[in-house]
């Protein structure tokens, strides 16, 4: 498990990280999620030990990663697949690891093995693919059989068959009650693989929830409707348009997307306006739309300063509708 | 649109402590140490420094022995020959050891080694001791080559004696460790080779070469005070010499010392 307490970390006038805290636990998957810049990897280089925060304190099982003795027996850490001396072949590159955490050679083999990197394992690191580099990555990350596990971007550089490896290895990881913490920009990829998600944004946490809650949060009422008589279609919208919190959009064939009711309710509507439909469907939200959804929330309340931006979250259904 | 569902939670306790492959065999300043030796010497430049080396100390020690014996200089202990190529061979110990540590900078890599050792003074006494051992394998080799090559160059210009002669290769062995040391700390406090390498390359050449090029007692004096004057103190066999070899060596390590307190001071303080 790990805790990150108050984590803060100040780049001169910038504040990368702030005031972070969360817990990342055993058993399952979590998601590290936000736009390019938000502190995502300045957190995690935090919680190993390799950037020092400002203020607060990241743990890993109730301790600094830099007072662990074999910290890849219980850590295992991918930052930057690339980090590798190219003329160093990436066998040796393990096995300087391994040495120094007192794990024996033949693990180094078996992770190589693996990832499947045994054939290139004795060429020099800088005749990789970034795939093979982000495979050697994951090697070092499993070298100590840790119980905790943080990739950042694992997936960066892989073909889809890698993707797909990476995915089912971290469920594994997560289903054995291993913690998994790791970030990704490919939001399908990640509504696939993660159980949890904490979301940061300029530094500050945006959310903290399960999956399911937080595309919950976010997939309030909204569905779509093709209305095929016109007149109909113009009720139907004055009347949805005088509600509240609900918008329309028509598209160019004719199709509204309301946010803000159900298909169910717009049914209802319809039928009380004596408005015929042709297709009547809930939207289910995905999770780029329900991140993207809080990233511009959270952007409106940061731009007006009117109320903490976390609020966003705690009251997804009322905030920034129009 | 799916939902991934939780993953079933196992009865038992979760996997708290990994079976660890290999407990039991060493970590800690151990592990440190053989995480370094194996990037060393995974590196063609380690052994690129080291063949320099030699080179060097055969051309250097054979030119100064045959200079000794032209110019019918009295005759002195040979492994002075040995002794004055420290001054340019230790710029194969100066670049062996900087590169250690700027290449890992330059690559990244140094990020896996910090993720591997978390503790930052064992991850640079590490890097010292070895650069300091391979330094001293080194430059007592060096010192054992370039003897013999000179005493063919000197020709009856020198004399020899096993204990002086031992001695004399020792000291060249130690002051080419001491400046590995220093080597890794400015290293550590410089993180670019460009940096370092200048840095090293006036404190250990150009400034000497100055002072004692502008002469004068006052100058020599503090070229007395520098690694490599002192080094020449202890390492070459002479008469005038202003203070003792013990002193000697204090001054080198005192250099090294504080170069590698400075390195440490950085790498603990900066964010790798």
């Amino acid at each position: 498990m790990i805790t990150v307490r108050g984590l803060t970390k100040r780049h001169g006038d910038i504040l990368a990280v702030d005031d972070l805290t969360f817990d990342v636990r055993a058993g399952r998957v979590t998601g590290f999620l936000g736009p390019n810049g938000a502190g995502k990897s300045t957190t995690m280089r935090m919680i190993l030990g390799l950037d020092h925060p400002t203020r607060g304190e990241a743990l890993i099982g109730g301790r600094p990663y830099t007072s662990l003795r074999r910290p890849l027996c219980e850590v295992g850490a991918m930052l930057d697949a690339r980090a590798v001396h190219p003329a160093r072949s990436g066998r040796t590159h393990l096995v300087a690891q391994a040495r120094a955490n007192g794990i024996p050679a033949r693990r180094v083999d078996e992770v190589l093995e693996r990832v499947g990197l045994a054939k290139a394992a004795r060429r020099p690191a800088g005749t990789y693919s970034l795939g093979m580099n982000g495979r050697l990555g994951v090697a070092g990350a499993l070298l100590g059989d840790p119980s905790v596990l943080v990739l950042d971007e694992p997936v960066n550089g892989l073909d889809p068959d890698g993707v797909r490896w990476i995915r089912r290895l971290v469920r594994e990881q997560a289903a054995q009650g291993r913690t998994v913490f790791l970030s990704s920009h490919l939001m399908s990829e990640m509504q696939l693989t993660a159980d949890h998600l904490v979301v940061i944004g300029r530094g500050r946490l945006l959310s903290d929830a399960s999956m399911g809650e937080f595309l919950a949060a976010a997939s309030l009422a909204s569905a779509r409707t093709v209305v095929p008589d016109p007149e109909g279609r113009a009720t139907l919208i004055r009347r949805l348009t005088s509600i509240d919190g609900v918008s329309v959009e028509v598209s160019a064939s004719g199709e509204l997307t309301v946010e803000g009711r159900t298909a169910a309710e717009i049914g209802d509507l319809a039928h009380y306006c004596r408005v015929r439909l042709h297709r009547l469907s809930d939207v289910e939200v995905s999770l780029e739309q329900a991140y993207m959804d809080l990233t511009a929330r959270s952007a409106e309340y940061t731009a007006g300063s009117a109320a903490d931006p976390t609020a966003a979250l705690a009251a997804p259904n009322e905030a920034g509708r129009a | 649109m799916t939902i991934p569902t939780t993953p079933v939670r196992r009865a038992d306790p979760p996997h708290a402590v990994p079976e660890a492959p290999g407990r039991g065999a060493p970590a800690g300043f151990a592990g440190a140490v053989a995480a370094e030796w194996t990037k060393l010497w995974s590196l063609r430049a380690s052994y690129l420094c080291l063949v320099a080396g030699l080179a060097i100390t055969g051309v250097f020690t054979y030119y100064y022995a045959s200079i000794a014996r032209i110019n019918e200089h009295p005759v002195q202990p040979v492994g002075n020959a040995a002794a004055s190529s420290a001054v340019l061979v230790q710029f194969a110990v100066v670049v062996l050891a900087t590169v250690a540590v700027t290449s890992e900078y330059a690559t990244g890599s140094v990020r896996t080694s910090l993720l591997s050792v978390p503790r930052r003074h064992r991850v640079h006494a590490a890097k010292a001791l070895v650069a300091a051992v391979v330094a001293f394998v080194a430059g007592t080799t060096f010192a054992v080559v370039g003897t013999a090559v000179a005493w063919v160059g000197f020709d009856g210009r020198a004399s020899f004696a096993a204990g002086a002669s031992l001695r004399q290769v020792l000291a060249v062995g130690l002051y080419e460790a001491l400046v590995a040391v220093l080597s890794i700390g400015v290293a550590f406090a410089m993180r670019h080779p460009a940096g370092a390498l200048s840095i090293l390359a006036t404190l250990l050449w150009a400034l000497p070469g100055i002072l004692l090029g502008l002469g004068g007692p006052t100058l020599a004096d503090l070229d007395d005070r520098l690694p490599q004057g002192a080094g020449g103190h202890f390492m070459r066999l002479e008469a005038d010499a202003p203070y003792g070899p013990a002193t000697a060596v204090l001054i080198v390590t005192a250099w090294a010392a504080t170069a590698h307190l400075i390195g440490l001071y950085v790498l603990r303080r900066r964010d790798a």
